[in-house]
């Protein structure tokens, strides 16, 4: 009875190979449009579409196959964790690899796995009252936005430095060498090394979720996974269920002892179906061949105890400290450089819905697109903002509001985008080159890509630092042309900070206030 | 082909010389036949006096790719600058991401018919790339560029010898160049280091520091680093560029010109037909020339182009010129 395990394992590979495969190609392909929903992992996601909806205060066209998923998972119970969730395929590869030979002292308690479901329950108060926080938890999004930010650059950088290393040894090297770099350069790496704000911090958390295996495997499945919590809802009355055939069964405990998700309980006849990830490898290991998945209804499970008191104080910790949140100071004079993706939502409509995946960050072309630490608030973390000294907004790229799952960024029409503003540049006179009589420079006025020119010269006269008057071509910001596209700060000469900043004020979607 | 000597260039220029009573004074003089006259009769006896003449290829024939041929033919055929088996580096404007018609990079064709003169010369390989300015990829595909040379290269299977490609950071090499004005070390691209024979291939277009850009300000395309630093002092790096990565041939497009908002425009308003094409041994003669037929300028009132004249880094004086035209 090998052949259901071997297919589920096949499905987490297929799986997983599909994931990067998507997250691969979320990127400018010598194409405008991204032919594919590389998203799509986002839009299957109940919890991501749940949240968004509840937030957002909007039915969202673009999270449908999370409904189903939804579905599928009312009939087949939780099979989502066990078969394709791609964090739980990384997590069950590290557990095969890392900690293969992990001896696990001192058990969890089981009534640890109560917390999902109060994560889930805070999440969906929280929510409620438009304040959403499931990019803190959710898998799908975790995993994108660690990869975006953290894992891909890592190895991107590690790919280079060893072919850079190779390239540059002496002899034959090389000929054997950049065949292979020249084939993962055009498969796999990255066009520009990337780089991202708070890039150590999102891996060293990924690492913490995978080092959580050490003491119980599927750690976060069970504990903390609020996908999983709400699948296991869900799923718990799935037709689709662990069966023994109890006439045959020895008691000999392997499957109870051997299950990843512990759902096996207390009698191993018993199966709590809202634990079971349907991995089935209790049916591969059993020595009488007993145990079965099939339609049919097995024994009734014994029900997790949440226990009320922390239902209730779950509840009142999403709802209660919404008002918190929202008497934060930034509602009211927000970061001057908090300057979002061109489509972007009102500000409190943005947040409700963005879940922090990190996909338009992914797919930015120029890599200005960086996760926000607390410019945006506590409750704004890893949100998109445009870092114009590290990037700037492509004039002709639509790319961010192609991938972004749950349309916090607007999908825009290239003429359209083009004549969205998302903030404005002004000049520092005091350190443009020009302005403060240094020297001639046009490198804002070169790279403006309005076509008809933002950044203008007027000839004046300027006195030099050593008093001679001469004439300098002095950059202006036509305002009204302006798209705050952050090309000017991005290429401005000055090494450390430009002289020709963007804020934004004047962005278009701009209308001042938070959430209602 | 119809010959003319640019004579009245030498008649005129004075080291003080100010191009616009120069212009006056040639019309007052009688015109173009009389010019043509006495640019005949006199010519060889200043040439003699001046230095050596460098010729000039002015073509407008009908399409890019023609007038590209008609130029490089004008000046003696690409073998007279390509010998069998060099490795060549090609290098066109794919500065911005905009399409042909915008005329902020090279016309494909234009691009592709140079290419295709180079093999045919006898090139052991073509290697075409330039460091963009806004995303690589964008400005490769929307140029019409990568495209063109790849079908070309498809199509006559020579995949091989002609290649266009990105720019990589770790193919830029600190050189230092003796005996700078300005420019005393700079990363530079090893390919175009390490070629044969470089042909550079600009557009001509307005451009809003340097006045206008042609071929000389086309090799900043193999530079690496903060290239909006050497703005400071752009025309004595331009001439410590060249003189570091000399240019075998300099063919200049003007099929189309962007005459205003350069060197990115994006606006159709600001491009002008002009169907003509430029080439050159001498980056400094094609871009005079170019200067002046184009957009009306004194070469020496440009002022990158007027620091490389002085400074003998191709001829110092226009009347040096044969315009040769057909």
């Amino acid at each position: 009875m090998m052949t259901t395990r071997k297919l589920r394992r096949a499905s987490q590979w297929v799986v997983f190979l599909l994931f990067a495969f998507l997250f691969l190609n979320t990127e400018y392909k010598d194409n405008d449009v991204l032919p594919y929903a590389v998203n799509i992992f986002l839009r299957l996601d109940p919890l991501v579409a749940g949240a968004a909806t509840l937030a957002g205060r909007a039915l969202i066209g673009l999270v449908w196959p999370a409904l189903v998923v939804a579905l599928l998972t009312v009939a087949l119970g939780r099979f989502f964790c066990g078969w394709f969730c791609p964090l739980g395929a990384v997590i069950d590869a590290a557990d095969a690899t890392v900690f293969r030979k992990t001896r696990r002292k001192g058990a969890v308690p089981a009534s640890w796995r109560r917390y999902k479901y109060l994560i889930l329950v805070f999440l969906a108060a929280s929510s409620l009252f438009t304040l959403q926080w499931v990019f803190l938890f959710d898998p799908i999004s975790i995993l994108i936005r660690t990869f975006t930010v953290s894992v891909f650059p890592a190895l991107n950088l590690v790919i280079h430095r060893i072919f850079d290393g190779l390239y540059r040894s002496p002899g034959p090297i090389p000929a054997f060498s950049e065949p292979v770099y020249g084939f993962l350069k055009s498969h796999f790496l990255a066009f520009e090394q990337p780089v991202f704000r708070t890039s150590a911090i999102v891996g060293l958390l990924f690492l913490g979720i995978l080092a959580m295996e050490r003491h119980q495997r599927r750690f976060w499945c069970r504990n903390l996974c609020p996908l999983g919590g709400l699948l296991a809802l869900v799923g718990r009355f799935g037709l689709f269920r662990r069966r023994i055939t109890e006439a045959g069964c020895t008691r000999c405990g392997l499957c109870e002892s051997d299950c990843r998700m512990s759902a096996i309980g207390g009698d191993v006849a018993v199966t709590d179906h809202g634990e079971c990830i349907e991995c089935m490898d209790c049916q591969a290991i059993c020595p009488e061949e007993v145990i079965h998945f099939s339609g049919t209804e097995g024994r009734k499970p014994a029900a997790v105890d949440l226990t009320r008191r922390g239902v209730l104080a779950s509840a009142a910790l999403g709802a209660f400290t919404v008002p918190f949140f929202r008497v934060e100071a930034h509602g009211k004079a927000p970061d001057p450089l908090l300057i979002r993706p061109p489509g972007a939502l009102p500000e409190g409509e943005f947040l409700a819905r963005c879940t922090r995946c990190g996909e338009c960050m992914r797919v930015c072309i120029a890599n200005g697109l960086q996760p926000t630490w607390f410019e945006a608030g506590i409750e704004g973390m890893w949100s998109p903002i445009l870092v114009s000294r590290i990037g700037y907004c492509e004039y002709n790229c639509t790319l961010c509001g192609q991938v972004c799952p749950t349309g916090a960024i607007r999908r825009l029409p290239l003429p359209e985008k083009r004549k969205t503003r998302l903030g404005l540049a002004y000049v520092d006179r005091s350190r443009c080159l020009p302005w403060a009589g240094q020297s001639d420079c046009i490198v804002c006025e070169e790279h403006c890509p309005t076509w008809s020119k933002a950044i203008v010269f007027r000839e004046e006269r300027t006195q030099t630092a050593r008093g001679e008057w001469r004439m300098f071509k002095k950059p202006y910001i036509v305002e009204d042309l302006c798209v705050g596209c952050g090309i000017c700060e991005t290429k401005c000469p000055l090494a450390d900070r430009a002289a020709v900043l963007v804020t934004s004020r004047g962005e278009t979607r701009s209308t001042g206030v938070l959430a209602k | 082909m119809e010959i003319a000597f640019a004579g009245a260039y030498h008649v005129v220029m004075t080291p003080d010389g100010c191009p616009f009573s120069r212009r006056r004074f040639l019309q007052a003089a009688g015109g173009a036949a009389g010019a043509f006259a006495a640019s005949a009769l006199f010519a060889p006896l200043l040439q003699a006096a001046i230095g050596k003449t460098v010729d000039v290829g002015v073509s407008s024939a009908a399409s890019p790719a023609e007038r590209a041929r008609r130029a490089v033919a004008l000046v003696g055929g690409m073998k007279s600058f390509v010998s069998r088996g060099d490795v060549v580096v090609l290098k066109p404007n794919i500065g911005w991401d905009r399409t042909p018609e915008q005329a902020a990079n090279t016309d494909p064709e234009f691009v592709v018919a140079v290419a295709e003169m180079c093999l045919a010369a006898g090139a052991g390989s073509v290697r075409v790339f330039d460091r963009t300015c806004n995303d690589a990829r964008r400005c490769y595909v929307n140029s019409g560029i990568k495209d063109a040379v790849e079908q070309f290269a498809r199509k006559n299977r020579v995949e091989d010898a002609l290649r266009i490609y990105h720019v990589e950071d770790r193919k830029f090499v600190r050189t230092s160049i003796p005996n700078a004005l300005s420019l005393k070390e700079w990363d530079l691209y090893r390919d175009a280091l390490e070629a044969d024979k470089i042909v550079n291939v600009p557009i001509a277009k307005h451009h809003s520091l340097a006045g206008i850009t042609l071929g000389l300000k086309n090799m900043m395309g193999i530079m690496g680093g903060n290239r909006g630093q050497i703005h400071y002092r752009l025309p004595e790096c331009l001439v410590d560029l060249h003189r570091r990565v000399p240019v075998a041939l300099t063919v200049i497009d003007a099929g189309r010109v962007l005459v205003r908002n350069g060197p990115s425009g994006g606006n159709l308003a600001d491009v002008k037909p002009f169907g003509k094409a430029f080439a050159s041994r001498d980056v400094v003669a094609a871009d005079g020339i170019a200067a002046e037929k184009i957009f009306r300028l004194a070469p020496r009132d440009v002022e990158h182009i007027g620091r490389a004249m002085a400074s003998g880094l191709g001829i110092s004086s226009v009347g040096q010129i044969r315009l040769v035209e057909g």
